[in-house]
């Protein structure tokens, strides 16, 4: 099989799965660590005031909520096994080479807000390679939908782009 | 609903953002390290980023998309956005002074919702870019 037959062979495989609680103190936290001190993301009386329905999340949050929020006894037990973009990424830097994050994209479908309780599916969109300046580049595209976890209504979904470059 | 801060008829194309600066600090660095959980040792261990041929640590690139997204933030309202995305263009490094850049690229209505594309972008005081993208927002209308 080629190289590029083998990244065709993981889009459309299953990444992740889990449920994640969206708590007040590691957003707190993550807000002052983007330097943003807007008090709505410390305090609900100041979320409301602003007209929001809680306390919300920086834009950027959804990348790091996994970090906080994925309680071992709350995990789906049909979480999928391994991993397909370490299985392509894996050989690949045994090789040598670097790995990059190339681009970041989130697609907010309504706010997520502190008491949250999130499920997240994610799977390979995209994965393919090319020449570029003498170096070749090898892209993996992961999706993630993050969903209500009581209504199933979707709230963000992540798109993570990973470049190995050697 | 989002934050009512900015209205979409208050908005004009090519109109620009407030520019926020921010000058990195290894503090920073350690702060995002705990907060977003990236405890890659290139972003908080000057011996092994040095032995690793950076010339010291340097930021985490969701760091730069994420001081971009405040600056999004004050500007459009909080929980407005539709979406967001950035390109990572080159590394940050303590010391540097970064700057927000947004402007307005496009005022769109769709149904009811009154959407604005931003272009925006983080930069060093040289002008050398970090994080490139677009970011559009659904704004509350007057009508």
């Amino acid at each position: 099989m080629s190289e590029d037959d083998e990244l065709k062979r993981i889009i459309g495989k299953p990444t992740s799965r889990a449920k994640v609680v969206i708590e007040r103190g590691p957003v707190a936290n993550f807000a002052t660590a983007v330097c943003d001190a807007n008090p709505v993301y410390r305090d609900e009386s100041a979320a409301r005031r602003a007209g929001l329905d809680g306390i919300p999340v920086p834009p950027t949050f959804p990348f790091s909520m996994e970090t906080w929020g994925k309680f071992v006894e709350i995990q789906p037990d049909d979480a999928p096994e391994g991993n397909p973009m370490a299985e392509v990424l894996g050989p690949l830097m045994a090789k040598g080479g670097i790995i990059l994050h190339g681009e970041q994209e989130f697609e907010y479908h309504r706010p997520v807000h502190v008491g949250d309780v999130l499920i997240g599916e994610g799977r390979i969109v995209d994965a393919y390679s090319k020449e570029s300046k003498g170096k070749t580049m090898t892209f993996v595209v992961t999706e993630t939908t993050w969903r209500d976890s009581v209504t199933g209504e979707p709230a963000v979904t992540t798109r993570f782009n990973v470049i190995h470059r050697i | 609903m989002g934050e009512a801060k900015l209205h979409f008829e208050d908005v004009l194309e090519g109109d620009e953002a407030p520019v926020v600066s921010h000058t990195l600090s290894r503090t920073d660095l350690v702060r995002y390290a705990g907060a977003s959980g990236d405890y890659n040792p290139m972003h908080h261990d000057e011996i092994i980023a040095k032995a690793a041929g950076q010339p010291s640590v340097f930021g985490h690139g969701m760091f730069s998309m994420g001081l971009l997204a405040t600056a999004v933030t004050d500007y459009v309202g909080i929980d407005n956005l539709t979406r967001y995305k950035v390109r990572f263009s080159s590394q940050t490094w303590p010391g540097e002074e970064l700057l927000t850049h947004i402007t307005v690229r496009a005022k769109r209505v769709e149904g009811d919702r009154h959407l604005v594309d931003l272009d925006c972008s983080l930069t060093n005081a040289g002008g050398e870019i970090k994080v490139v993208g677009e970011a559009t927002a659904d704004l509350s209308s007057k009508a």
